[in-house]
């Protein structure tokens, strides 16, 4: 199964944040986005996950059409985003966050609300147990009850990522994951990102401004400028083009230490 | 003090206030909307009991005179049936335009009470509404029963308003209320929840419309203008909002302190002010607690039990059970 | 014919108040709900100043409108300022406790005795088969007349300019040097007394109770969301266009529905913006920013 995007279209005013865009990404490999700031990462991912629909192109993910759906329903479909200022559930704890992104619909209604349903009950252990391991891969355990609004910049990014996986995800779409993360968490966050996709299939499409830490885990890299796709491929075909190096160098210099 | 059928009658009031801020903590506390319609959805629920359960006689176009053991369910469904009609449309809009729309509707409802007087008797009102058991107990101890109607209602919207808040379906809410966004992200269908919840505060609040109406005997669309909407949200901005137990307490502390001021003795040439003192104190009230205790006398936090870094103590709900009894009885 | 008439008479008081709220609306970004009690104090205030003093009505009128603005300056002292870092919900419920601490001022002030003006109608006129009395004419000019001052005001003077500086953008016009404070008591003076005024227009055609307030913050609220909160003319034709229809529907439906059509209007207006209003928008401001 795939994520395509077809002439991907987005503009804003006379703004044209996302320039006829096309590029397959399989749902089960780890691929890159990246660019200078501005480039139209993130208006990408608010045209695939329905937040802020294309102009035009088509986008589809397995044989389904998913441009014009809603958010939610693309998010039932398995493609799950996370956003680039990790605002979250600013009232919920860590644990409170997690376990309602697990939260089934079936039991989010007022007659789910009575607790009646055993299936339901069941579902809500497991999550609990499933938030306990994730949050102790990413090395945030002894957060698991403190409020969201209470966490550093770093563990909230962190906690966009644990929650992502909590949803069931076929694909995640990660906005700089890394961001504003400790380095030695960031590390942590690059294993699991690796592991996920390579034992169980699950794979991402990340922005990151950081490209160490994606030239290590991605298969694949797409470079974004000015909302055009500049060039695609591994990563070190990537490092190596010089079109991409100007684009970082010339014109971002600071972005581009990471390479 | 003075003479305890005063006291009963207090505290079946501060019951009912306390229903229906605890039922409006559910969609506004938890599910963020900002509703201003609560009197619309009592006007809608108390009109739909006594016009299923008015006395024939009384001239009113329609008049099933069904008994009040059926009449009290159908109200609950209809006013539920009426949220949705409001809550469809205007969860579409956020903010201060759901607030001036929900106000719009309870205004709008209490118009067409008043115009629809074939049905509902218009400003006339309508007098004498039965109360249950009162062919049992009469006179002033039947203020002993109403009481005890009152603080059981009050304690079964307790328990079921701390089922949807503790519950997964309670946390969803939250969370959406939080962040939309992100909540959207996850797949939640955040407006069909909201819906849903809109519809479980209109139903809460008919099924108690019938016991405001057996305390206040007798029904005129002027008892829903918008001062009583006013009024629950003081009772649950002074509670705490998005606490379990802010609407209860609230409530109480509320109608006994208004009611209580009432007492002083006013020479009759005062009357205007003994009048006044009601609206005065809720508007003390609320600004005085928004000022100083924003959080109200409950906060969220306390409720679902948000321990920090430094206390570092498990999310375990507190358990308040019983205080309802405790505090309405 | 006739019933247009009445609805400028009515559409030039809701806009007169209507702009008084949104000034308030604009600035301080929240929905005063006691706005509409200065309307019922204004009416009180002005009826006993001509009916128990004997004051001539004009001049009734212009110590209303100033004393009250001035009042509206020292309450939001006591009551907006110290919350104001507290965002838009706590000041709109600040409000409504406002609200109902001024109308219970009014009922004890006041009592729950309807008063009225006494007659100044001023004879009739007559053109071309529409009947207009003197009063509803000079209130014509009067709300025409102050809302063309405050643009002069807004537009021309550099107090008038900064407040149009804090509108579009408070942090901006700190930034700069705006003189915050006397802007905010400017604009309180300003809405207050525009709410003050309105009331005592509308107390001169109808009677003066003590539910005014209550009666009308809904119909300015349909003004003001209408008008769409940021407009001024916007604000003016919404006001008109509801005064005009909520006069002009009585003659087809009963006048007691006259609320009704406003709510109705409204609700109208807000539900088929086929985008709403700010749901959208709020949506994207959560995802971008
Ligand atoms: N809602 C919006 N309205 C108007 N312009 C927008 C909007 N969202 C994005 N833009 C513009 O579109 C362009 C792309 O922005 P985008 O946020 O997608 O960049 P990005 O690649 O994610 O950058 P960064 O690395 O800084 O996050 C920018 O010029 C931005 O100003
Ligand atoms: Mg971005």
């Amino acid at each position: 199964m795939e994520l395509v995007l077809d002439t991907v279209r987005k503009t804003f005013g006379g703004v044209v944040a996302v320039d006829d865009v096309s590029a397959v990404m399989p749902q089960d490999r780890v691929t890159a986005l990246i660019g200078p700031n501005g480039a139209g990462k993130t208006t990408l991912f608010n045209a695939i996950t329905g937040f802020d629909p294309p102009d035009r192109g088509s986008i589809s993910f397995g044989d389904q059409r998913i441009d014009g759906l809603p958010p939610w329903r693309v998010a039932e479909l398995g493609l799950i985003r996370t956003f680039q200022t990790p605002v979250g559930f600013t009232t919920l704890t860590v644990r409170e966050s997690l376990l309602a992104a697990a939260t089934p619909h079936f039991a989010e209604t007022p007659v789910g609300a009575l607790g009646l349903s055993r299936k339901a009950r069941d579902h809500e252990r497991a999550s609990g147990d499933r938030a306990e391991e994730i949050t102790a891969e990413l090395g945030m355990a002894e957060l698991l009850d403190v409020r969201t609004d209470e966490l550093s910049a770093g563990d909230r990014k962190l906690l966009e990522f644990a929650r992502s996986l909590m949803a069931e995800p076929k694909m995640l779409l990660l906005d700089e994951p890394a961001a504003a993360v400790a380095p030695a968490n960031i590390g942590r966050l690059s294993q699991l990102v690796r592991r996920l996709c390579d034992e169980r299939g699950l794979g991402s499409l990340i922005i990151d401004h950081n490209l160490s830490f994606l030239m290590q885990i991605a298969d694949e890299v797409h470079v974004l400028d000015r909302g055009a796709l500049l060039a695609s491929g591994p990563p070190a075909e990537i490092a190596a083009n010089p079109d991409v190096m100007r684009v970082y160098l010339g014109e971002d210099g600071a972005e581009g230490e990471g390479a | 003090m003075t003479n305890p059928i005063f006291w009963v009658g207090v505290l079946t009031l501060a019951a009912i206030y306390a229903s229906l801020a605890m039922a409006l903590n559910v969609e506004s506390g938890w599910g963020g909307m900002w509703d201003l319609g609560i009197a619309g959805l009592l006007a809608a629920g108390s009109y739909c009991y006594v016009i299923l359960t008015a006395d024939p006689d009384l001239g009113m176009r329609f008049a099933p005179g069904l008994s009040m053991w059926v009449a009290w369910p159908l109200s609950a469904l209809f006013t539920g049936l009426v949220a949705f009609a409001i809550g469809a449309p205007a969860l579409r809009l956020r903010r201060e335009y759901f607030l001036i729309t929900t106000l719009a509707f309870a205004e709008i409802i209490r118009q067409l009470v008043v115009i629809q007087a074939d049905f509902t008797r218009g400003t006339l009102g309508i007098p004498n509404i039965n109360r249950p058991f009162d062919s049992f107990v009469t006179g002033r101890d039947y203020n002993y029963v109403l009481l005890g109607i009152a603080v059981v209602a009050a304690a079964v919207m307790y328990l079921v308003t701390r089922q949807v808040g503790i519950s997964p379906f309670g946390r969803t809410l939250r969370a959406a209320r939080d962040n939309e966004a992100v909540a959207l992200a996850l797949g939640k269908r955040v407006n069909r929840m909201r819906i849903k919840t809109f519809i479980l505060a209109g139903v809460l609040i008919g099924a108690t419309a019938p016991v405001y109406l057996f305390y206040i005997r007798a029904i005129s669309p002027q008892l829903f203008a918008p001062g009583i909407t006013f009024t629950v949200w003081t009772a649950l901005v002074i509670g705490g909002l998005g606490s379990i137990r802010g609407g209860l307490a609230g409530a109480f502390v509320l109608i006994v302190f208004t009611e209580a001021v009432g007492l002083i003795e006013v020479d009759p040439s005062h009357i205007n002010i003994l009048v006044a003192i009601e609206p005065f104190l809720v508007g003390l009230l609320l600004v005085l607690v928004l000022r100083f205790r924003p959080d109200g006398l409950f906060s969220e936090r306390s409720a679902f039990g948000a321990g920090n870094r430094a206390a570092g103590r498990s999310a375990g709900d507190s358990r308040p059970a019983g205080a309802a009894q405790g505090s309405g009885g | 014919m006739q019933n247009v008439v009445f609805g400028i008479v009515t559409g030039s008081i809701l806009a007169v108040a209507t702009l008084g709220f949104a000034l308030v609306r604009q600035t301080e970004n929240f929905l005063n709900i006691a706005h509409a009690q200065m309307m019922a104090l204004g009416a009180f205030v002005g009826v006993v100043l001509v009916d128990t003093y004997g004051m001539n009505i004009f001049l009734a009128g212009a110590i209303t409108v100033i004393g009250l603005g001035a009042l509206g300056v020292v309450l939001s002292a006591v009551f907006f300022q110290p919350v104001r870092h507290q965002g838009g919900t706590v000041l709109l419920f600040t409000s409504i406790g406002l609200a109902l601490m001024m109308y219970a001022a009014i009922l004890a002030l006041f009592g729950t005795q309807a008063r009225f003006y006494p007659d100044v109608s001023g004879g009739l006129h007559r053109f071309a088969g529409i009947g207009i009395a003197t009063n509803e004419l000079v209130i014509i000019g009067l709300a025409f007349g102050s809302i063309a001052a405050l643009q002069i005001f807004l537009n021309s003077t550099g107090l008038g300019r900064a407040i149009r500086a804090v509108a579009s953008n408070d942090d901006l016009a700190r930034v700069r040097g705006v003189p915050v404070r006397t802007v905010s008591n400017t604009i309180w003076f300003i809405s207050s007394a525009f709410g003050a005024m309105a009331g005592v227009m509308l107390g001169v055609l109808g009677a003066v109770n003590t539910e005014i307030g209550w009666h009308n913050i809904l119909i300015v609220l349909a003004a003001a969301v209408l008008g769409g909160l940021r407009s001024i003319t916007g604000v003016i034709l919404a006001g008109l266009l509801l005064g005009i229809m909520m006069d002009v529907s009585a003659l087809f439906i009963p006048t007691a529905y006259r609320p009704v059509v406003a709510f109705g209007v409204l609700v109208a207006v807000l539900i088929l913006r086929p985008e709403g209003i700010l749901s959208v928008q709020r949506r994207k401001d959560a995802v971008v920013a």
